[in-house]
This record gives structure tokens, sequence and C-alpha cells, in this order.
């Protein structure tokens, strides 16, 4: 599967703003199962210094300055990728290493494999495990069970339990209240999911990406209407990191495009930084397009 | 001279029973002065021997010096809000002794413990072979909130990572070095071991010579050397910079101090900006391109853009600088994981994978909770051991389990259950014991000594010497905290003496003239500022004692002739309303009004406000002020304590006598202006300052004295007391006798050019100053904005007809050309203020974060 992915980061300021610097995790990385073919980047006002790199887990940053006085600034990326899908079901045939195990060889963790995962299982900076989290997830992760099944159980779990509601969160809201309030997006969620693995010790990542929305039967899609999405992997020896998208109860395979990986949203967010004066009232309009190519 | 069972005492120090009858080391304890029996140890002899011959008197007399040139030197630390009462820097005259053959094997140690730390810098921020192969549980670094990602992959030029390394250390009982902690961010300490050794080596000079102590100068050039050489790709001559938190970090002495040591330009975050991918400081002339950074800010402090976001020390954008390669900074950012307790127990494992060898100078035994059986062995052993959080946060203190109840016991080892791998344990060691001379008396306190190195091409240079510090009471052991110890210094002696090279000198190093050019301009609008603060409290007091004077007088003073002084006080100060909206009872009874006008520091405009004001300049300068500037401003100090202490029932009976002090110890800073400072840009830009406010105080003053026509008596005695509060009134009696006419004072006031106080001379050195200042060319636009405003003045004031301006308006009852005058000059000077600073100084608010997307913008 072909995709091109356009998205549109817009700021607008109540005063014009004579200097900025940012850093953007907005262009995609490869891959096991996802090849980026095209990339173009464009930056209105025109960057005096941009540098494109690799951060600490391997995704790619764009970092750039402005110092001009401009009063709107308008990130435009647009990508071309390439999708093969995962075949789940050949996962789901391995072994099934249970929670329990998992647990037990993360304690004595002997191979570097282990040990580095272990940076997925201690707090981040936006997540805190918590007895309420553990409390939430104990008996899906219970140590007898496979991890694979647990993860989608629980995966279907937060599905059916939460409301998708963008008016009760912000990218502030403590996963205490997500959880008290059984409402958020899908950040919230894949948040909730790290920190409830997490508290029951076992490794979880956070993913940030794109996904293919389809528009009603018979109607028209309309440009601008798909948007940024998260969701959340697991670490299982021997098979990696899989993921599972708690917004829409399923794993994701081919409509799923991962932008960047890290603890939380916080080693990833799309685009930060710091501007000097003007701002004020600073307003931004995100828009993202996914089509099929 | 007993020294509890001792006798020694008799064969060294045979004069002086006071230096040693309360000498007392615990049993156990290792001494570094003498043995168990004892006798002092050898290398401790031409030191004791050279104090039993001073008697208590002449140790007290050293003491009290060594105290005042602290002080002189402005060495401080802690300075709180408060820039009255610094906390003056504690030093101990006895210095800390390390014998030759004793330092060669611990020098050895530290450079070996600084090769090993830069090889786990370079690991954990590159391949992660520690963790990978888990001589590093993974858990520590990943929790540490001093392992910063975002510095993955910066390398800095060169053989090294950690180019400064500070390593604390303590005996054990057997007299043996362990190492307690190491600092690996922005190391404090070396320039107070400097300012020691200058002090102690000036106040007991002839034990320092007699002693063959080893130089601590060698040691700057290669800390200087080191810093020159990190950038060689895009210049061969790269400007240094010293960055610091500012004046109210609590190590700001040091810093001031080193800076000009080595003379890098002290600059603060706001001092430095990011432009065009590479780092300038905002100087008088410009952006001036940095090359390299050292630093005294944490880590996470550095960068907005990047790190914390809410720091208010850092530069927006530094990090992708470094990640570019564009500037250099010492240490690197991220450097602070070295920090982390957790690691010192691994320490021998790594040593063995990293570079094959075994460790020559010992960590303290300490034990992670993150380990199952280091947990038991903490939570059975815990009276006996420290417990110290991971990471080392501004907030967290160690627990030392001997001083726990049971209780707290028991507390503690429920908060360490919970999140074991977050705690370290230690042993606890309580340091050798070295003699300290305190209340008039030698006495054992236990110590503790920071050593330092900095990179060299292929190794590490370490200091030969340290900071020592010593308990100030016997009873808590270990010396963690400054402000609860005495610093004393460190002498290496050397096994020869060593011949002082030309680059041996441990004097301040001359700044050289391109730096004069290129400061902060940070710094020149505190100088800028400093004159300015100045002048207003000159000015305000001169008009107060007048004001006390005439009101104490031998006759009676007229009731229009009060108001209007009283109100010319409030105006002055801008204390206001005060006196101008006062009622009969406030002109009957004023001194509560006239006390708050002097000493009420709350209130903007006061005599106490604008010193204080002055001293907060002076403090943001420090690196530029000279020692005798110090001195100055030292006893400035101490006479505002005194007018403190004069006005505490309200106005004194001769209350313009404290103010007479303050007046001359201002004289003489601006005379030591004068006199001593070189003709730079610092020294321009704060004779702008005095000049302007002395024209807009001047202007104030004739307008708010002089406006209102009164009768002869009043008039005469209005216009005499403000020649009196400029110091003009002789020179006004001589010229014109007794015709005490409005216009004559204004003739002596405004346009007599030979007179250093009017108005002209002021406006006509401003006219000569701008000139000098860099980026004043003539445009086609004509004369810069400042050149013409000046000029304006300028010629408002020589075109003035005095008859004119001293005519009164009886329909008004005023002196409108007067008046509009004054009012005029006033304004054009405020401006003229404005577009000097607008154009020379930096005012970029700060930085804000940008908005990060909301849920909505989510699915």
């Amino acid at each position: 599967m072909r995709y091109r992915v356009r998205h549109i980061t817009e700021y607008t300021y109540g005063a014009p703003v004579s200097l900025c610097y940012n850093m953007a995790h907005l262009l995609p990385r490869d891959t096991r199962n996802q090849r980026c073919i095209n990339q173009k980047i464009q930056i209105n006002p025109p960057p005096v210094y941009q540098n494109e790199g690799e951060d600490y887990f391997g995704n790619q940053t764009f970092y750039f300055s402005i110092q001009e006085a401009h009063k709107k600034l308008v990130i435009d990326v647009s990508t071309d990728f390439e999708i093969v899908p995962i075949d789940a079901y050949k996962e789901q045939i391995l072994p099934a290493m249970t929670c329990g195990e998992l647990r037990g060889l993360l304690s004595v963790p002997n191979t570097p494999e282990l040990r580095m995962a272990k940076e997925y299982l201690l707090d981040s900076p936006q997540i805190r495990s918590s007895s309420e989290l553990k409390a939430y997830a104990e008996s899906t992760f219970s140590d007898e069970k496979p991890i694979l099944e647990a993860a989608l159980n629980f995966t279907h779990k937060i599905f059916t339990e939460f409301k998708f509601d963008p008016n009760t969160t912000t990218v502030a809201t403590p996963l205490e209240d997500v959880l008290e309030q059984r409402s958020g997006v899908c950040q919230d969620f894949a948040h909730l999911a790290i920190g409830c693995l997490r508290s029951v010790g076992l490794p979880a990542r956070y993913m940030s990406g794109y996904l293919e929305t389809l528009p009603p039967p018979g109607q028209e899609k309309l440009v601008g209407v798909d948007a940024s999405h998260a969701w959340f992997a697991v670490f299982i020896p021997e098979l990696g990191w899989i993921e599972f998208d708690p917004t829409n109860d399923l794993m994701p395979s081919d409509q799923h495009i991962v932008t960047a990986w890290g603890r939380d949203y916080s080693d990833v967010t799309p685009l930060q930084g710091v501007i000097f004066e003007g701002g004020g009232s600073q307003q931004l309009a995100v828009s993202v397009d996914v089509k099929r190519i | 001279m007993q020294l509890q069972t001792g006798n020694f005492i008799t064969s060294v120090i045979t004069e002086k029973p006071a230096l040693s009858s309360a000498y007392d080391t615990p049993l156990n304890a290792y001494d570094e002065a003498f043995m168990s029996d004892r006798q002092p140890r050898k290398h401790w002899e031409p030191m004791l021997r050279g104090m039993s011959n001073l008697t208590n008197e002449e140790m007290l007399d050293r003491q009290r010096r060594a105290q005042r040139i602290l002080r002189e030197d402005g060495a401080t630390y802690n300075l709180n809000s408060d820039p009255l009462t610094p906390s003056v820097w504690s030093l101990d005259l006895i210095p800390n002794i390390i014998p030759t053959d004793e330092w060669l094997a611990i020098e050895q140690g530290l450079a070996q413990r600084s090769t090993l730390f830069d090889l786990i810098l370079k690991d954990l921020y590159g391949p992660q072979e520690l963790l990978r192969n888990g001589i590093i549980p993974s858990e520590i670094i990943f929790s540490h909130p001093g392992f910063l990602r975002q510095c993955h992959g910066v390398t800095v030029p060169g053989a090294h990572q950690l180019l400064l390394h500070a390593v604390d250390l303590v005996r054990d009982s057997s007299g043996q070095f362990q190492v307690i902690g190491d600092r690996t961010q922005a190391p404090s300490g070396a320039g107070y071991a400097l300012e020691n050794r200058t002090v102690v080596s000036r106040v007991i000079p002839n034990s320092f010579r007699d002693s063959q102590v080893r130089r601590l100068a060698s040691f700057f050039q290669s800390f200087k050397n080191m810093l020159s050489t990190l950038t060689c790709e895009w210049t061969d001559t790269p400007r240094i910079v010293m960055l610091t938190p500012g004046a109210f970090s609590s190590t700001y002495f040091e810093q001031a101090y080193l800076s000009n040591y080595l003379g890098f330009p002290l600059v603060q975050g706001s001092d430095l900006t990011v432009r065009n991918g590479a780092v300038w400081m905002k100087s008088l002339n410009g952006l001036a391109r940095v090359d390299v950074i050292l630093r005294r800010v944490e880590d996470s402090y550095c960068d907005q853009a990047e790190l914390k976001v809410d720091s208010f020390l850092g530069v927006p954008g530094l990090l992708e600088v470094v990640r570019a390669g564009n500037v250099v900074l010492a240490n690197p950012l991220g450097s602070g994981i070295l920090e982390a307790p957790a690691l010192v127990k691994f320490l021998p494992a790594i040593s063995e994978f990293l570079m094959g060898e075994q460790l020559t100078l010992p960590s303290v035994a300490s034990w992670w909770c993150g380990d199952k059986a280091d947990l038991a062995y903490v939570i059975s052993n815990i009276s006996n051991l420290i417990i110290k959080p991971a990471s080392r946060q501004h907030n967290s203190s160690s627990i030392y389990g001997h001083t726990l109840t049971a209780e707290q016991k028991h507390s503690a080892i429920e908060k360490i259950k919970k999140q074991p791998h977050l705690y370290v344990a230690q042993s606890y060691i309580p340091g050798s014991m070295t003699p300290v001379w305190l209340d008039g008396k030698m006495q054992a306190r236990p110590s503790l000594l920071r050593a330092f190195t900095v990179a060299n091409s292929k190794d590490y240079t370490v200091m030969p010497g340290g900071l020592s510090r010593a308990g100030e009471s016997d009873k808590e052991a270990i010396v963690s905290n400054i402000t609860h110890s005495k610093s004393k210094d460190t002498w290496i002696l050397a096994a020869e003496p060593e011949q002082p090279t030309k680059n041996n000198s441990e004097q301040i190093l001359l700044q050289d003239e391109a730096l004069q050019a290129n400061l902060p301009s940070r710094v020149v609008e505190n100088l800028f500022w400093m004159g300015r603060y100045a002048e207003r409290a000159e000015i305000g007091m001169r008009l107060l004692r007048t004001v006390f004077k005439q009101m104490n007088g031998v006759d009676p003073l007229p009731e229009e002739s009060k108001r209007t002084l009283l109100e010319m006080a409030s105006i002055q100060t801008g204390c206001l309303p005060g006196f101008t909206d006062a009622d009969e009872e406030l002109f009957a009874h004023p001194e509560d009004e006239l006390t708050s006008i002097i000493t009420d520091a709350s209130r903007a405009g006061s005599i106490k406000a604008n010193l204080q004001a002055m001293l907060s300049c002076s403090e943001q300068a420090k690196e530029m002020l000279s020692a005798d500037t110090r001195i100055i401003i030292n006893e400035l100090r101490d006479h505002i304590h005194e007018l403190d202490r004069a006005y505490t029932n309200g106005l004194p009976s001769a209350p313009e006598e404290s103010l007479d002090s303050l007046v001359t110890s201002l004289l003489a800073l601006s005379g030591l202006n004068h006199e001593s400072m070189l003709r730079g840009l610092d020294w321009t830009f704060q004779e702008i300052g005095r000049r302007t406010e002395r024209a807009l105080q001047t202007a104030t003053l004739l307008r708010s004295a002089l406006t209102k026509p009164l009768p002869d008596v009043p008039q005469q005695q209005i216009l005499e007391s403000v020649l009196l509060s400029v110091e003009a009134l002789i020179s006004f009696r001589r010229r014109y006798r007794n015709r005490a006419r409005v216009a004559y004072g204004l003739d002596l006031l405004m346009i007599d050019g030979t007179n250093p106080r009017s108005l002209l001379y002021q406006v006509e050195q401003l006219r000569r100053y701008i000139k000098e200042l860099p980026r004043n060319k003539t445009t086609t636009a004509g004369l810069s904005p400042e050149n013409k405003i000046i000029i304006k003045s300028l010629n408002d004031i020589q075109l003035a007809d005095l008859e004119e301006l001293a005519a009164i308006d009886e329909a008004t009852q005023s002196r409108p050309a007067l008046e509009q005058l004054m009012t005029e000059l006033l304004e054009q000077l405020e401006q003229f203020t404005v577009l000097i600073s607008d154009k020379y100084f930096d005012h970029t608010a700060g930085p804000q974060p940008l908005m990060k997307a909301i849920g909505e913008n989510n699915l």
C-alpha cells in the first residue's frame, strides 16, 4: 500500500514573533514494514537555519530557526510511504510467552535486548506507574496469561470502557484523571495503556503517527479531516515491539503510518520550541490528509 | 600544654598553651596534623612551629586581616535578596597540608578516575556497551533525570568528553583517601581555592615561604590552554566566555573571580543569543561570535528550546549549535549523569570493563538498593549508612542513618522499599580531623577535600591543591554544606622549591583591550544604572541634609520656606505624594515622613531604595569593580547599617550626621571613577549614567524650588538651600555678595560651564561622551537621534534668557518660562536615556514556549 500524507501545522500569533527555535518530529522513520519513498518539508517564513538529524530513539528530527518577524508560521510536510501489511497471525502462532515469564526475565535481564527494554519499564516525563493503574490492569496481565493475548484483551478493554471525547482532556491531563473520567483521545488512551503495562511490570512504548480514515460509504473523502494518531507497543522477546491501537481496538497492520516512537508524547512532540516577543495569543491549527497513491 | 595524654607540645610549641589545650581528636579518627601518640606529623612541624611563635593576639589579628581581605575582594556566597548583608566567605588560617609522596599517589588516582569518567560519558551517550553488557544496571541510567537523551551522539572535538572534574575526598580512620562524590557538570570551588591561596599566602607569608608549597598557577594555565584548544576548525583565536547563572548564584563571587583571573567575559544566558547556527554575545559593538562556553549553569537549564523550557538561565537553541559543532561547552551538556551516586558501586567493574585496570583511589563503599542483596544489607545496616537519592536534586538531602530514631528508620526503609532503584547507600566515614583556629584556640574538626582535574591533550592535569573544608562544630562530621563550614587552603608540599615562572603569577591577569570592548551589554547597563542610582541617592541626601539644617537652624524657619523645602524633598526623591499633598498635621510633624523618605527601602525613590539599587547593580557588574571600589562599597554597606541604627526610633536628634558619611562614600566612589578607571566603554557608560541623572536631578530641583514665587525672605532661603545642597552657596556669595536674586542663582546652576554641578556642564559632557560611543556614525538621516537631542538640550540651555526665566507671572503666581524650560529639558533627557538604552542595551523579553498540539487535533 502506498500513501501520501500531508501534514500542515499553522501557528498564528497575536503579535509578531521576532525569533524562534524549533525541534520537530514531523518526518517519518522507517520501520519493519514501512518505508519512506519521498519527503518534502516547507516552512514559511523560510528558516535561516535548518538541520535534519536523528534522535536518541532513531526518529528523524528536523530543527529550524527563524529570525525574521512573523505573525504566522506554516510547516507543511508531505511524505510518500510504502507499507506492507503485518501478518499478525504469524506472530500469534509463535510459542506464547506469558506475562509471568517476561516479568521473570526482566527482573534478572540476561540479554542486551532485555536490559535495553528496561528503559520502557521505568517512569517517563508524562507517564508514572501507580497503584491505580496497576489495579486497573492487574487481572488482564496475570502471570499465566500469554502477553500477546493479554495485550489484545487490554486494548479491547480500553476501547469498550473509555469514551472518545476530545473535550475532556488536554496534553497535560494526568493519567489518573483519564482513568477516573473514563474518556479522552488517542494520546490519552496510548498513555494510559503504557502506564498500565509499566505498572504491571511490562515494557511499553509510545507510537506517534497517522491513520488513514475512510469516509462513510458513498461519500467523498474530505481533505484535511485525517489526524495525527497515537497508539502503543509492547516488548515481547523474540517478537520485538508489537503494536496495539486502543482507540480503534485493533493491531495496526497497513493503515497506521509511524512518524516516531519514544517513552511517551514528550519524547516525540511534533513541534517543540520557544518564540521571542509577540506570541501573546498563540493559535494552532493542524490539518492532516492521508490518501492512497 | 596538654593534648589529652601527650606531652609532645613541649617539644614543638613551647610557649603557646592556648594553641593546643583544647585540641581533642576522637579516638579512632585519623588526624591530619598529629599522630596517634599526639606527636605532630613531620610535614606539619614547620607550620605548627610557626604558629607557636605567634601570640593569641597575633593569630587573631591575622584572622581579622584575612576576613578583611576576603570582604574587600567581595568574596561572598549566597547573596540573598539583601545586597546589604552578604555572607563573607569563611576561611581558616591554618592550611591543610599534604606531603609530596602521599599526593603523588592521590594525583595518579585522580587522573585515572577522570579518565574513567570520560570513558563512561562517551559510552553512555554513544554505544552504551556498559548497559548492554549489564556492567551498569540499565535502570540506573534510564531513570536518572541527568541522562539527557537529547545529547545522545553529541561530541566534543578532541580526545576527551569530560573536560573538568571535581572529586570530593575524605580520609577513613586508617588515613586512606576515599572518594565520596564527583562533580562533573559545572564544578565549583577551584576559584575559592585560588582566593584562599591568595589570602593565606598574604596573611602568613613566612610559613608559606618556608613550606615549599606547590603553586596553583600552572593548573589554571592548563585550564586556559584546554579551553583555547577546544576549537581549531574555524578560528585560531577562540572567544571564550564564562556562563553564569547570575549574581544570585551561591558561588557568584567565585565565578566573577575566575572569569577575571582567566580573562573571559562573564555572561548570563540572556547576554548570549543563537543566530545563523552560531552563538553570539550581545556586546556594545553588536554581536560577537562565541566559540567556547565555560559553563556554571547546570545541564538541563542551558537551553529552553530543547531542555527545561521554563529555565531563566539558558540560551535558547544552544544545544543545536553544540550538535552542529559550532560551539563547545565545557563540560558538555549531559555530563551530569556522571554525578549519579548509584554509579559508585559499579566503578571497579566499569574500570575493569573499559580500561582493564583497577582503580587506585578507592570510592566509599556503596550499595544500590535496586539490587536485592544490597537492599537487604541496607535495611539491616541502616544505622551505619548514609542514604542518598540516586539522583542529586536541589531539594533532596541525604539521610544519616545514625541520627535516626527507630520510627524514622522504619519510615525511611518503607520509602526505599517502594522504589528501591531510586536509593543508594554509602558507608559513613566521619573524615579526618584537622586543626582549625576557632574561638582563640586550635581545635580539631572533621574535614573534606575537593580536588580538581582538567583535561589536557592526552591525559588529565590535577590541581596541586584543592579546596579543603572543615566543620564549624565537632558534631556533624560530614562537611557537605558550605554555609556551615570553614574553608581552608590546601598545601601540597613540593620535593624542592618551585621556581616561579613567567606564567606562574597568581595575580589576576590583566584584561586585554579587545575584551574591554567586548563586554556583554548587560554589564555595561549595570554600570550605567549604578552611576544613575549613585547620583540619585547623592542628590537626595544632599537636599535632605539641607532641609534638616534649615529646619534645625538657630532662627525659626518661616512657614512658607519650610513647606517649600519639605515639598522639594518629596518631589526630589519621588516619594509621592508625601508633602506635596500634606495637611497641617503633617507639616507640623514631618518627622515620620522624612524618616520614611530616608530609610524605607520598600518605597521607590527613598534614599535607601536608591542605595540598595546601586549596590545590586554593583553586584551584577562585580567582575568590573576595582579593589578600591569594593572597599568603598563595603564602607557604604556599613554606613547604611549605621543609618538604620540611627533611625531605628524615628528621626534622630542630628539627622544629617548619618547622611554625611554616606555622601562622602558616594563622593569617594565618583572620585575613584575619575582617578583610577581606564577610559573604556564601561567608564563612559557609567559617566553617561551619572551626568544624565545629575542633569535630571538638577532640573527637577530648579523646577520644584524656584517655579513658585515667594516673598523676599523665604525666596532667599529657598535659593540658598538649593545652592547649599549643590555645594554652590560659597561661590554664589563670593560672586554676588548678598544679592540673592533667582536669575543669579540660575546663572550659577544652569549656564555656568565651570560649575561641575551646573546643567550646562552635564549636557556638555554628555555631548562629548556620546561622540566616543560605537555605532555612532552620521548617516544620511544626519546625526543620530541621541546626538540631536543632546544638541537641542545644549542649545536650549545656552540660549535661555535668565531674566526672562526668573520673571514672575502675577496671574498664575509662577515663573512660567522657567517651568517650561525645565519640563522640556526633563523630557529631552528622559528620552535621551531611552534612546541610549534601546540602542546599546538588550531588552529582549525572555522566550516563551511554543504551544503544543492539544487533544482536539488528535484522533
